[in-house]
């Protein structure tokens, strides 16, 4: 298999951010009680990668082994500010939505992993390839299952009432512990899915 | 020594080339914030003092209807039409909430109340934010204080309804609105009485 399409595959199912690594999921908790929080979160997630993989994966040789931590917390945290300004200056609504978990994405595990498990040891492009597909995979979970707990919380998809009115919202699904089942669901069932044995080190 | 010092001039470059960039963008990004933050707060004032206006014309319905003046270091707005707004702010339940109440022209009874920001609970006590509830503020008398009933019982001048399943937020929001109604009724008053 080619090198990029393994890395395609990896970001979107195998190494999957979420139901693989488990990681990033305190965002995933978070923000996925609507499917427009969730789509902008998945963005400036997806952006901070981007930017973080490029740098990093551009300054891998001159990173210098000892500090490297450091700086994948700077040029992350340099990166999840710079989208943190822009939703307030472009897209305000949705900043408020999200407003403190955007500040968050600088503790996701997801770009610190990345940095440390790639970007700090392949170039750029195949780096590039697994942000945007790490970032893809993030996101079309939490957009999954924004979609279920906006469906049950609120009776709505994007902000659009598509249950009947007579529907009974379940408070529950809009609050954190509707996040917990329902991403618990997601990981127990694409693990089944994917054939993944938790015993196994690495999640199999 | 020399990778010593190459660290240092490592994390020193890559620190001030990161920070060049934040600053770059705090430079280009304030202003178009600041623009946002007073264009909401200027939508939350015509609203509450129910000013009709149109998308894109909030800043010359506001520039052309709306007075802004100062009395006792409280800032408040005042329609051409009749009616008194200011900001007021608070904690709630779980975190900050502000928004503008408006006073009817005889400053003792409430025209509307708005909430610009709140973090209460989806679903539950971010109801606070809907119109539905906050309708029921319109004509209230304040000056004995709002007082809080179990959802459906208010019934007096003052009294405002719970939410069910959420008697929390209400609470603390009536709370909010209460002691900045105290503190800044007085001077707008005594600045509407010059």
């Amino acid at each position: 298999m080619k090198p990029s399409l393994k890395v395609v595959l990896n970001g979107l199912w195998k190494d999957h951010p979420i139901f693989s690594m488990v990681l990033g999921i305190c965002s995933s908790l978070a923000v996925s009680n609507k499917v427009e929080n969730a789509i902008a979160m998945g963005a400036g997630v997806t952006f901070a990668l981007i930017g973080t993989a490029l740098l990093i994966a551009a300054l891998r040789k001159l990173i210098p082994g000892r500090v490297r931590m450091i700086a994948y917390m700077i040029i992350i945290a340099t990166f999840v500010i710079v989208v943190d300004r822009v939703l307030k200056a472009m897209f305000p609504d949705i900043s408020r939505a999200i407003g403190p978990y955007v500040g968050l994405i600088i503790t996701n595990c997801i770009l610190m992993g990345r940095a440390e498990a790639f970007y700090v040891s392949n170039g750029v492009g195949l780096s590039l390839i697994d942000a945007v597909f790490n970032g893809l995979g993030y996101t079309y979970t939490l957009v999954l299952v924004a979609v279920i707990r906006e469906l049950l919380g609120f009776g709505s998809i994007l902000g659009m009432p598509v249950m009947p009115v007579t529907f009974n919202k379940w408070v529950i699904m809009a609050m954190a512990p509707g996040a917990f089942f329902v991403v618990a669901l997601f990981i127990w069932v694409t693990r089944t899915l994917a054939k993944m044995d938790p015993d196994k080190p690495g999640g199999g | 020594m020399k990778d010593k010092i190459m660290m240092l001039v490592f994390v020193l470059v890559l620190g001030t080339v990161l920070t060049g960039i934040l600053v770059a963008v705090n430079w280009y990004t304030t202003p178009v914030i600041s623009r946002n933050e007073q264009h909401e707060i200027q939508v939350n004032i015509l609203k509450a003092l129910g000013i009709p206006f149109g998308e894109g014309e909030v800043e010359r319905v506001f520039a052309g209807q709306v007075q802004a003046k100062e009395s006792g270091g409280k800032t408040y707005y005042v329609a051409d039409g009749g009616g008194v707004a200011f900001a007021y702010s608070g904690s709630g339940l779980w975190g900050p909430i502000n928004g503008i109440v408006a006073l009817n022209p005889d400053l003792s009874s409430l025209k509307a109340v708005t909430v610009i920001h709140q973090e209460e609970t989806p679903g539950l006590g971010d109801r606070i934010k809907e119109q539905a509830y906050l309708d029921q503020f319109q004509g209230k008398e304040f000056s004995s204080g709002l007082k809080l009933m179990p959802p459906g019982k208010s019934s007096r001048a003052n009294e405002i309804d719970a939410i069910t399943g959420a008697t929390l937020t209400p609470k603390a929001f009536l709370q909010i609105l209460n002691k900045n109604l105290t503190a800044a009724v007085p001077a707008i008053r005594q600045g509407e009485r010059q």
